[in-house]
């Protein structure tokens, strides 16, 4: 055994800026979003030999689906599914991750010259830790006395100033908020590596690239914009990504309580559609992924409260992934009741149940029911507003606009520059990690495109004479 | 196009790979033999093994509490800390995170352990992982054994019992990776060709994008057309690009491309090799008569009374000239990359095709990609009506008439020389059936699968004819409405601005389609209780019955048989994992594409499409792939050459006797040709000697499973 | 370590179970957290045609009591691998009969991806054969 072996590829290969003056680097591509989508392109590319810099805004790679409990329709768990996937890219020695990254500009320069390149502005937030010295020990967490609502528990349990972002978080570096911190310096004090940074400041890093993949996801409609549900100020009313927390492994209660008394709900209420379909709220398409998460997550429910009775209150149920017809199917035959109907409003009550009025289309008009928990099943809105960022073209939804939906589905309008999952409108997780492969595929063909152009061909025996597959026989 | 026709296998460029000799002589497999990697045994590496004693790194997990809840998994750590052979024992919450990883690599680097077992999930989703973390540390991943404590303990028993047998599994585990060897992976040459099998969507996707990555592609397609079953498509929901306009597109790129061989009329009928180098055997359909398809179009789909009356016959466009070889019925308009509605792109006759009383044509590819699409489903006779009333017929041939007939405007849409009034659409026909209110057909089988793109084909074919036809009223019954797609629920709101009606049922209270009585002068009755309206029984004359039949796996049985396919419960292609490994098979070098899968939409076809070609591309982006050292290697000491080894192997070839010369004597033993031995065992259990082993999965290791499984352990059931 | 065997192993069911249908279909039953007995020990082979006919005597000797060979039956990724292992097994049947060992103790079914039910009533079934099998023994002793 050879303990010289370790090479530094061994962990996650980050870049930073070197001193507040900027770092840069090039590759063969940009992957915009260490998400899912980002992460499975990114793979596919590397795995062609292209170099790739994934540029994640979170402190952490993994996007929306390292924080979910278990994926439809196989009810795995999504930590089992992303890690791999994470700790993958984060090894490869071809993918390159940056976190606390923001694109502040995004634009081709030199297009005459040969297709020119794409060059990035990003601005590296201060993580307040030097993130080479860090080795992920969470002394620091331990130490820090702040205690602060953690968005990454839908808000229902603290956290510290100063913490490792969630459990599986890659890197497995701590990241300071600046804005709870009190500078009472009890993090430097512990930390074995000297690696607190209380005087970090933002870094600009520019990376050049023959093309990009734009892979930034969804963020998911706000309760807040949902008048008639509330404003999100009617206690016991989450949205679907809060029920996500409460169900996970790592949840914040460690199982499913009500947020307003941490009482065990015995009636729960799924309100679907709560942030699509919705004119008035500008969102008219179907988000695709509601109607499966919320049965998903009933028939979590169903396991762990298995006396609560659960209702989904909805308009049509959109089951029409693989396999998504049956786990419906299965739901309804496990007890979870389906009312078709639109809920008009909530309202609160005395006891911290929610009142629900909804027109039933099937009984008798307008009626109303209580129910101790309500979740809304809140859509999926653009992760990222290219605005004046880069001149990528953006479709009357509001997500990435593509060219040629039906036979290249990444294809943006501007060249060399792909979409894949939800950056080009709401998808589920099969959908997406397919889209980016094919998203990979169409930018590794533009790449070795360019790169045949400029006489780099990258295969000696690409485009070569006609050479037949069959050289061999009738008989 | 001319020189592609004209283009004779026999001249092509020599191939590094093809063997000089007849191959005709021998086949594929056998062909190999010399260029079949042998393992790169580490001698070096075994010796010092042998001198370094075994210490096992044992690590469990929580699985974040999927593990822990129902096994003590800090009481399993403690009874493996104190068994012989296990040098460090360790828990984690999650042991595929980065830091669980860690855990094994500091140990490994430390040289605390030389093996590794850990317990966690089921093997099938992160051994993989664990293997690689171990090759990055430094360490042998072959060195390493997996306990299924979840699916196989946590999951499915609970309290002590579930901690005694997860401690004896992972005792097991331990037990065989003190026996395990150091094992190199075998090398594998890999072809950079790939075989496209069908010619739809899927495959012309596929084929050009691994084309375009200079991998020799051969395309194969049964039929003589290429586009599969968008060639009986017309304007497409949502935004109405025309299905003709994209196939002339993607086929005419297809046929333009030098790296591209399209094999039209050509079925596989043999199958052989492994990843990397495939032989695939393609058998001609015999009658070459493109004529014959154009004719029978009218009746390859006719599944109804209503059909038979022809739909469509002939392209209305007028192409140049006719190939020479087509027989003289051949209507003279047709020609190579010619577009027929319902039928697809006129694909090139190959040469050697053409000829006749040729036998089958053996190919040699490194991957191969399925794409061989679903079919429409037939509904049974009576079925809503269906073969019973010639005014009842599939949503697919109302498509296909609207394509043919899109010049056409008037007040009422006309078919067959009939009036359309009004038209019912009955939507989920032979599909989201349910067992105990639908039928089982006659294999026993019901399609619970929600076909994916009715919906929206319903909707976007209503539109279609309220706006050229403004007098023809359209009635759509449906369970869910399901436009899910980019573009698609605007369309729902403008067939509702279009005033197409929308009745909702409920699956257990069906539509009834029957005989209108007479006086009401329709034909047909629908006869509906409307969820809508407060479940209020309402009766539509019409007619017109456009049943949206879903998407059913294809016929692709002897496939299935001959690559040894996994299929699903709902009978289409199965993956390996639709999330992990969404386009890849078990058999590595085979990847799916398309609707062979589920059913998909046209876009999602070729995302689908595209990141098989992806996977493809990257596999053979080396030249070489690495495989499994999972083969069988004999014992040359203790074998004494008797053959009852390669008497009992399954895979001629894979074992033989050969003279070789051992301490000085001429003595004939048993030898293992790897890249071709299946590594299934067979030799194993007849060997008297006991000389000859599966690398990795020896009878010893098995043996001290069960001794481990059996033993007294302190406390352990 | 092979020596005395644990208490209550006479009870124990081993399980060779492929990796292509049987171990996979395990795992199935397991993601419908359905539950069977603890006392079965399923080991991963890439086919049964592996082993010898004195593997398993051997198995019985050291104190398994019912082994259940979860092949894939028809659908076996070998050609021809089913047809010699069902051949090998009649040697076995032989000479455990020799050995004054119930047949019913070894028993050779298929197992697919998703056959749950098949997988729990092969458990079930072994278990009462192990029960009924074992009953005498214990009130003797």
């Amino acid at each position: 055994m050879d303990s010289a072996a370790h090479s530094p590829q061994d962990s996650p290969q980050v870049v930073t800026g070197t001193g507040g003056t900027g770092g840069m680097g090039v590759f063969d591509a940009l992957v915009i979003g260490g998400g899912i989508a980002g992460l499975q392109t990114a793979l596919d590319l590397a795995d062609q030999g292209y170099s790739c810099a994934v540029v994640e805004k979170d402190a952490s790679i993994g996007g929306a689906m390292i924080r979910l409990s278990k994926v439809f329709p196989t009810l795995d768990c999504a930590s089992c599914i992303t890690t791999p996937k994470m700790a993958a890219a984060a090894h490869h020695e071809k993918i390159t991750l940056l976190t606390c990254c923001d694109v502040d500009r995004l634009e081709r320069v030199n297009a005459d010259e040969d297709g020119g390149s794409l060059v990035a502005t990003l601005t590296q937030r201060p993580r307040h830790v030097d993130i080479e010295a860090c080795i992920g020990c969470r002394k620091c967490e331990y130490a820090c006395p702040v205690l602060t609502p953690d968005a990454e528990q839908g808000g229902f349990s603290g956290r510290k100033a100063i913490r490792i972002p969630f459990s599986n978080a890659i890197p497995q570096k701590a990241v300071l908020d600046v804005e709870h911190c009190m500078l009472c310096g009890k993090c430097a004090e512990v930390c074995p590596t000297q690696a607190i940074r209380y005087d970090q400041k933002p870094e600009q890093l520019r990376l050049e690239a023959r093309a990009a993949v734009l892979a930034t996801g969804f963020r998911l409609s706000p309760v807040a914009d949902k008048r008639q549900y509330g404003l999100g100020a009617i206690p016991n009313v989450i949205d679907s990504l809060q029920m996500e927390r409460l169900l996970a492994p790592h949840g914040p209660y460690g199982r499913v309580l009500r947020p307003s008394d941490g009482m065990i709900p015995d009636s729960i209420a799924y309100v679907q559609c709560a942030g699509s379909r919705d004119a008035s709220m500008g969102v008219g398409y179907c988000s695709r992924v509601c109607c499966m998460y919320a049965i998903k997550q009933a028939m979590l429910l169903s396991g762990s409260l298995p006396l609560a009775d659960i209702t989904i209150y909805y308009m049509d149920i959109r089951a029409f992934g693989k396999n998504y017809e049956q786990f419906y199917q299965n739901a309804k035959a496990m007890g979870i009741e389906f009312v078709k109907a639109k809920v008009a409003s909530l309202d609160p009550t005395e006891g911290g149940a929610v009142t629900v009025h909804y027109e039933d289309q099937t009984g008798a008009g307008v009626a109303t029911r209580e129910h101790d928990l309500v979740v809304l099943s809140m859509g999926m809105l653009p992760g990222w507003q290219p605005g004046q960022v880069c001149p990528v073209a953006i479709a009357a939804d509001g997500f990435i606009d593509t060219v040629a939906p039906k036979t290249l589905p990444s294809l943006t309008a501007m060249p060399g520059v792909f979409v894949a999952g939800a950056a080009a409108g709401p998808k589920d997780i099969v959908d997406t990690i397919t889209e980016a492969g094919g998203a990979a595929m169409q930018a590794a063909k533009y790449l070795a495109a360019r790169a045949a152009n400029a006489g780099l061909a990258r295969t000696p025996q690409a485009r070569t004479e006609k050479a037949s597959i069959q050289e061999a026989s009738h008989g | 196009m001319a020189e592609r026709t004209n283009h004779n296998p026999a001249q092509a460029p020599a191939d590094s790979q093809a063997p000089a000799h007849n191959p005709a002589k021998n086949p594929p497999p056998a062909q190999n033999h010399d260029q079949a990697p042998d393992r790169n045994h580490d001698h070096d590496q075994a010796q010092d093994q042998a001198q370094d004693p075994a210490r096992v790194g044992v690590y469990i997990c929580y699985c974040g509490g999927n593990i822990s809840d129902h096994v003590d998994v800090e009481a399993v750590r403690a009874r493996m800390a104190a068994q012989p052979g296990v040098a460090v024992a360790r828990t984690n919450m999650f042991m595929c995170s980065d830091p669980g990883q860690e855990l094994i690599m500091e140990d490994l680097r430390a040289g605390r352990i030389n093996r590794v077992v850990v317990a966690s999930c089921s093997p099938s989703l992160h051994e993989g992982t664990f293997r690689s973390a171990i090759a990055r540390a430094g360490g042998n991943p072959y060195q390493y054994e997996h306990a299924n404590i979840r699916e196989q303990v946590s999951w499915v028993h609970h309290g002590q019992a579930a901690t005694d047998k997860a401690t004896r599994l992972i005792s097991a585990a331990a037990g065989k990776a003190g026996l395990l060897d150091a094992l190199s992976p075998l090398r594998v040459e890999a072809l950079r060709r790939a075989v496209v099998i069908g010619g739809g969507v899927a495959g012309l996707r596929a084929a050009l994008d691994m084309a375009d990555s200079g991998i020799q592609v051969l395309l194969v397609e049964r039929t003589a057309w290429l586009g599969g079953a968008v060639a009986r498509l017309g304007r497409l929901a949502p935004v109405g690009e025309d299905a003709s306009g994209l196939l002339r597109g993607l086929a005419g790129q297809v046929l333009a491309h030098p790296g591209v061989t399209v094999h039209a009329r050509a079925v596989v009928s043999g199958f052989g090799g492994y990843l990397g180098n495939f032989s695939l055997t393609l058998s001609r359909t015999p009658d070459p008569d493109v004529n014959a398809d154009v004719n029978a179009d009218a009746n390859a789909n006719a599944d109804a009374v209503a059909d038979a009356a022809p739909l469509s016959k002939m392209p209305s466009k007028t192409p140049s000239k006719m190939p020479s070889k087509m027989p003289s019925k051949m209507p003279s308009k047709m020609t190579v990359g010619g577009f027929v509605r319902g039928l697809g792109v006129l694909a090139p006759t190959q040469p050697d095709a053409a000829s006749q009383d040729q036998g089958p044509l053996t190919v040699r590819t490194g991957v191969i990609v399925l794409a061989t699409g679903h079919r429409s489903y037939t509904p049974k006779r009576g079925e809503y009506g269906y073969a019973e009333n010639p005014e009842v017929l599939t949503l697919p041939r109302l498509i296909q008439h609207l394509a043919d007939t899109e010049a056409e405007t008037g007040p009422l849409l006309v078919l067959n020389g009939r009036a359309i009034r009004r038209l019912a659409i009955i939507h989920c026909v032979g599909s989201r059936q349910i067992p105990g209110i639908h039928q089982e057909d006659e294999s026993g089988c019901l399609n619970e699968h929600c076909s994916r793109v009715c919906c929206a084909a319903s909707i976007n074919a209503a539109n279609q004819v309220r706006e050229r036809h403004p007098q023809t009223s359209v009635y759509e019954l449906y369970r869910d409405i399901r436009t899910y797609g980019r573009g698609q629920e605007e369309m729902y709101a403008k067939a509702a601005a279009n005033r197409v009606v929308f009745l909702r049922y409920s699956a257990d209270d069906a539509p009834e389609v029957r005989r209108c009585p007479a006086g009401q002068g329709f034909p047909l009755e629908v006869a509906v209780r409307d969820g809508l309206t407060l479940g209020q029984e309402l009766r539509v004359p019409v007619d017109l019955v456009a049943l949206a039949t879903g998407m059913v796996p294809g016929p692709v049985a002897e496939l299935v048989d001959m690559l040894k396919l996994p299929v699903g419960a709902d009978r289409f292609l199965q993956e390996v994992h639709p999330k992990l490994r969404p386009v890849e098979l078990p058999l590595p070098g085979v990847f799916l594409a398309g609707t062979c899968q589920a059913p998909m939409d046209i876009g999602e076809v070729c995302s689908a499409a595209s990141a098989a070609a992806v996977k493809a591309v990257a596999l053979l982006s080396k030249g070489h792939v690495e495989l499994d050292p999972f083969v069988a290697e004999v014992d040359e000491q203790a074998c004494t050459g008797c053959g009852a080894c390669v008497a009992a192997c399954l895979n001629k070839g894979a074992l033989g006797l050969e003279t070789l010369e051992l301490d000085g004597a001429m003595v004939s033993r048993a030898r293992v040709t790897p890249a071709l031995c299946l590594g299934c065992g067979a030799c194993v259990a007849v060997c008297p000697e006991y000389a000859i082993d599966i690398n990795g999965w020896t009878l010893a290791q098995y043996e001290a499973m069960v001794d481990r499984i059996v033993c007294r352990l302190e406390g352990v059931a | 370590m092979g020596g005395q065997a644990s208490v209550g192993a006479q009870r124990k069911i081993l399980i060779l179970a492929t990796e292509s249908c049987a171990y996979p279909g395990a795992d199935s039953v397991g993601q419908a957290h359905a539950s069977y007995p603890a006392n079965t020990y399923i080991l991963k082979v890439k086919a049964p045609v592996l082993f010898p006919e004195r593997f398993y005597l051997d198995c019985f000797r050291k104190g398994i009591g019912g082994i259940i060979i979860m092949s894939c039956g028809e659908e076996c990724p070998y050609k021809g691998a089913y047809k010699a292992m069902a051949q090998r097994l009649d040697r076995v049947y032989a000479q455990m009969k020799e050995q004054g060992l119930d047949i019913r103790r070894l028993r050779l079914t298929a197992i697919c991806t998703v056959c749950n039910r098949a997988f729990l009533n092969e458990v079930n079934q072994m278990n009462q054969v192990l029960q009924e099998l074992d009953a005498p023994v214990q009130a003797q002793a």
